[in-house]
């Protein structure tokens, strides 16, 4: 029988745009020892550490040999995975396994990135195959500003309901200490005037770089049910990862593509007994890159009916205080150090399990919350979190 | 009586940071193999846009794979011609200019991109001829200009300089 | 843990200096597709597969997006650890024990030839003291070979004696890049890189893939029936900056080995392992590697080797495959050793078999002087 897997520490730095006072290493060090400041633990108790990390976006080839030393990895075991902008969640999954499997007790999972290091849109168009991405490249912002444009094709959604996305998640990010975007947005217009970056986004659309780190420590149930009180329980985790669609990667226009939200959920949900996500999860901390993209995952990750993730905003419905709150924490657009992202978003479902989200805790009680990373060509990885199991 | 002001404090003087500049050129010489070095080599010797075809599923894979992604068989040497022209199924453009970290260009503003959807049926994704953003459309009716010097040919995809509306 | 993980199949390409004439996908799929004939599964049948290639070798951020196509990736589940492909065997074989997937495939791939190994090797040091110093891996391990040459008396012969019998070994594997029928003289003549390093002491640069299929105990007796087990594994981190540490000591190796051989119920190495397929990018490691898996003591390694012991024939053969030394590229190295130990276990390993091997050690190493290590325990029982 696999070992029930519990988080019993999370740890956050403040994130924001430079960090010029620490370099890599000392950053990712504040996470650690605030992970286990939470768990009340020492560095001694850990069995093994985890890395998350892109290289390419600081220009500091194996990092995780690079921090050895001040993250408490040397003489442990441990290693490092990635896989874009997944890699935080495929890091979250491999912990879950190697304590899962009985193979360790206790381990530390950490994502970092430290994006003032280096040019991250730069490195993101290296991710399009060199012989095949001369000129069309544009990063991951090209390819969300073509998803905008299908999903207002679509599903008739409008400026206005992505400005609104805008200000909740700026809203939440103004009541989350560690956020990095906290620009006290008033109305609707202030995004609306902002820049564009690709069209149709805009500067405000979009999710920043940032430079922070996030690390959670993993329990196996023995050890968790010692260490604390309350313990959120990985209920599962579900990879899904696929090809570039030829047509749109974000947004496939011809509505002919497979999307790996959709199968990724529909296998999570299965082996669950979520037949009903609004009513079976409490909330979901979703990686939406874009104000548009968290529309539309939120049909995907079938929280509303297909063409419908507009109506969630104008309702209200995604609120703090509402029926259905997502993204709390404020999300990727308020906070994006890659390799952390997808760990963060656990981080901060698994806090508003625990109740310990200060004032960004939703009103209603949270049982249940489903945490999502995203990368690359559209992949998806999620995990699903409870408060018992 | 004005009360005398506050002495101002004394300004807190910032701490200066050491940083360590580094530019890292790293040169890479990459082969494209069987398949993507037929689509280079058409490209460069005829002019031509190939694709690949499933033996399974037909469908017609361009960038060409070697495996076909959806069924995961081995896919063959069977090619298809594709054609030149097309329509804009979707498009963007850059504003604010972004660096190729793979040619140390920097992309100008405006920049389009499309997604083509080709006479037969398979989208291909490239750069548009019109830089006027007010004039970019989906629907207008584009087609292949290429290099026509053979000498700068060879670059694949490159090759293709933009797609131009037709009839301009 | 109630099921073992088995490796069912093995695949690797020819190791080779430069294989211009495909791109990463395709020399990946050329060992795909052996252990895919091996098994008679297809892609689809594949539960996840677990890949290993380094962004800044392929020189492509998320570089597993070069080689998704051919290992199924499509709408399943797929990770990249990047460390030595060994880490993906260890991490294949955790998903298994979980109970979460029960056939994964694991891949690794480099094409050295494509990139300046140089510039990329000097990227792994920290950019703020060791990378100005312009050190590459090799500059790096010269200067532990240096030291531990100094402390414990280690001779230049017997780590040239490490590459004539690597190599020499490597006469029986067809899959080798470079064999050779060399001396102690030939290696001492030959050229200097960074002294004491010399050229016949380094591994060449190589292209080449490597591919396993890991399942769980039930399904792995039915896919094979040859399955060799995964006894134990462990990895462990030594820390990064050169002067921080005694270079002539392998404490993460002893670390890794420990309990790896605890899992495996290992307590006297030289007694219970058969064969062992040990990571030496450079010659001397060899010797120093096999103080760590604890074959003999510290310092040790020159005398272990003048003894016989680990030659083919003797006690405990090191590296019949002729070793990376003989050919291999970062990142599929240690994975691998992991193939040759596997054919060893299943008595397929032609004319570098050792009689009888039941038990065998697999050993990865990744960064700049075995920064990382990891040890793996085999078994056909």
């Amino acid at each position: 029988m696999p070992n029930r897997v519990a988080i019993v520490g999370i740890g956050q730095t403040y994130h924001t745009s430079r960090r010029p006072d620490v370099n890599q290493p000392e950053m990712v060090a504040e996470a650690v020892r605030a992970a286990l400041a939470d768990a009340q633990l020492s560095i001694k108790d850990i069995e093994g550490v985890f890395f998350s990390n892109m290289e390419t976006f600081e220009g500091i080839f194996l990092p995780d040999h690079g921090m050895a030393a001040e993250v408490g990895a040397f003489g442990k075991p441990g290693l490092k995975v990635c896989t874009g902008g997944t890699s935080g969640g495929s890091v979250v999954c491999e912990g879950f396994f190697f304590v899962s499997s009985g193979l360790y007790d206790l381990v530390l999972v950490i994502g970092f990135e430290k994006q003032d290091c280096g040019d991250t849109t730069a490195a993101i168009s290296a991710a399009a195959t060199p012989m095949w991405g001369k000129g069309a490249a544009t990063g991951a912002i090209g390819e969300f500003a073509k998803q905008a444009l299908s999903y207002m094709e679509t599903s008739g959604a409008k400026e206005e309901h992505a400005a609104m996305v805008r200000l909740k998640a700026d809203r939440n990010a103004c009541r989350n200490p560690y956020a990095h975007l906290k620009l006290g947005l008033k109305s609707v217009d202030d995004v609306l005037q902002s820049a564009y970056l690709v069209w149709p986004l805009r500067i405000l659309d979009f999710c920043p770089q940032s430079c922070g780190a996030c690390a959670l420590v993993f329990a196996s149930e023995q050890r968790a049910k010692k260490i604390t009180k309350k313990p959120v329980w990985i209920a599962d985790v579900e990879t899904v990862h696929q090809e570039p669609f030829r047509a749109g990667v974000f947004g496939d226009p011809t509505g002919k593509e497979t999307y790996t939200q959709h199968v990724a959920c529909e296998r999570l949900y299965k082996r669950n007994g979520i037949t009903n996500p609004r009513r079976d999860i409490d909330t979901a901390e979703i990686y939406e890159p874009s104000n548009w993209e968290e529309m539309n995952l939120c049909e995907h990750f079938h929280f509303c009916e297909k063409g419908e993730g507009w109506k969630l905003i104008e309702k209200g419905i995604t609120e703090i205080e509402g029926e259905f709150p997502v993204n709390c924490s404020g999300g990727v657009i308020a906070t994006n150090p890659i390799g952390a992202t997808p760990i963060i978003r656990v981080a901060e479902a698994a806090l508003q399990i625990r109740g310990d989200a200060g004032e960004h805790q939703a009103t209603r009680d949270i049982k249940t919350a489903l945490a999502s990373a995203l990368g690359g060509p559209n992949w998806t990885i999620l995990t699903l979190l409870k408060r018992s199991l | 009586m004005a009360k005398a002001s506050p002495k101002k404090k004394a300004e807190e003087s910032k701490p200066e940071y050491i940083h360590v500049k580094f530019e890292m050129p790293r040169r890479y010489n990459w082969s494209t193999g069987k398949y993507l070095g037929h689509f280079y080599a058409e490209a460069k010797e005829n002019k031509k846009i190939v694709g690949n075809r499933c033996p399974q599923c037909k469908e017609i894979w361009v960038p060409p794979s070697g495996v076909c992604p959806k069924c995961k068989v081995e896919m063959g040497w069977d090619w298809v011609e594709l054609p030149q022209t097309g329509e804009v199924y979707q498009y963007t453009y850059l504003v604010m200019p972004l660096w190729d970290p793979h040619y140390g260009e920097k992309w100008a503003n405006p920049y389009p991109s499309a997604i083509i959807l080709l006479d037969n049926g398979v989208f291909y994704r490239h750069r548009l001829e019109e830089t006027d953003k007010d004039k970019l459309k989906v629907g207008t009716r584009v087609q292949a200009v290429w290099k026509e010097d053979y000498e700068e040919r060879g670059e694949g995809p490159a090759d293709i300089l933009y797609f131009k509306e037709i009839g301009k | 843990m109630a099921e073992r993980v088995g490796v069912v199949a093995v695949g690797q390409t020819q190791y080779h200096p430069d294989r211009s004439d495909v791109s990463e996908e395709e020399l990946a799929y050329e060992a795909v597709v052996q252990v895919l004939e091996a098994t008679g599964l297809t892609l689809s049948d594949i539960d996840s597969a677990v890949t290993c290639s380094q962004d800044f070798w392929d020189g492509r951020t998320i570089s597993n997006m070069n080689i998704q196509r051919v290992v199924g990736a499509h709408l399943g589940h797929e990770d990249k650890v990047a460390e030595d492909g060994i880490n993906a065997v260890y991490v294949g074989m955790s998903q298994i024990l979980s109970g979460h997937q029960d056939i994964v495939l694991v891949l690794a791939h480099t094409k050295e030839s494509q990139a300046d190994k140089s510039v990329v090797e000097n990227a792994a040091f920290d950019p703020a003291l060791m990378r100005q110093l312009g050190l590459d891996f090799v500059s790096a391990a010269a200067m532990q070979a240096k030291r531990y040459m100094y402390k414990y008396g280690i001779t230049a012969q017997q780590c040239a004696k490490v590459a004539v019998k690597n190599r020499g070994n490597a006469k029986n594997n067809p899959l080798a890049q470079e064999p050779m029928d060399i001396t102690v003289e030939d290696v001492l003549g030959s050229k200097v890189l960074s002294s004491p390093i010399r050229l016949l002491d380094t591994k060449p640069t190589s292209d080449g893939a490597c591919a396993l299929i890991l399942a769980r105990e039930e399904k792995a007796k039915k896919l094979t029936n040859k399955p060799v087990w995964i006894l134990g594994a462990s990895n462990c981190y030594e820390v990064h900056y050169l002067g921080d540490r005694d270079l002539a000591d392998c404490e993460a190796v002893v670390k890794a080995a420990k309990k790896a051989y605890s899992m495996a119920g290992i307590n006297n190495p030289l007694k219970q392992i058969d064969v062992a397929e040990v990571s030496e990018e450079y010659s001397y490691q060899e010797l120093l590697w096999m103080e760590g898996l604890g074959f003999c003591g510290r310092g040790e390694g020159g005398k272990l080797l003048d003894s016989g012991l680990t030659k083919m024939g003797g006690k405990l053969p090191v590296n019949p495959s002729g070793g990376v030394l003989s050919g291999n590229p970062v990142g599929v190295a240690g994975m691998a050793r992991v193939a040759e130990t596997v054919l060893q276990l299943r008595g397929e390993a032609g004319d570098r078999q050792v009689k009888g091997a039941q038990v065998a050690l697999a050993h990865g190493v990744t960064g700049i002087c075995g920064q990382h290590q990891c040890v793996m325990i085999l078994g056909n029982r």
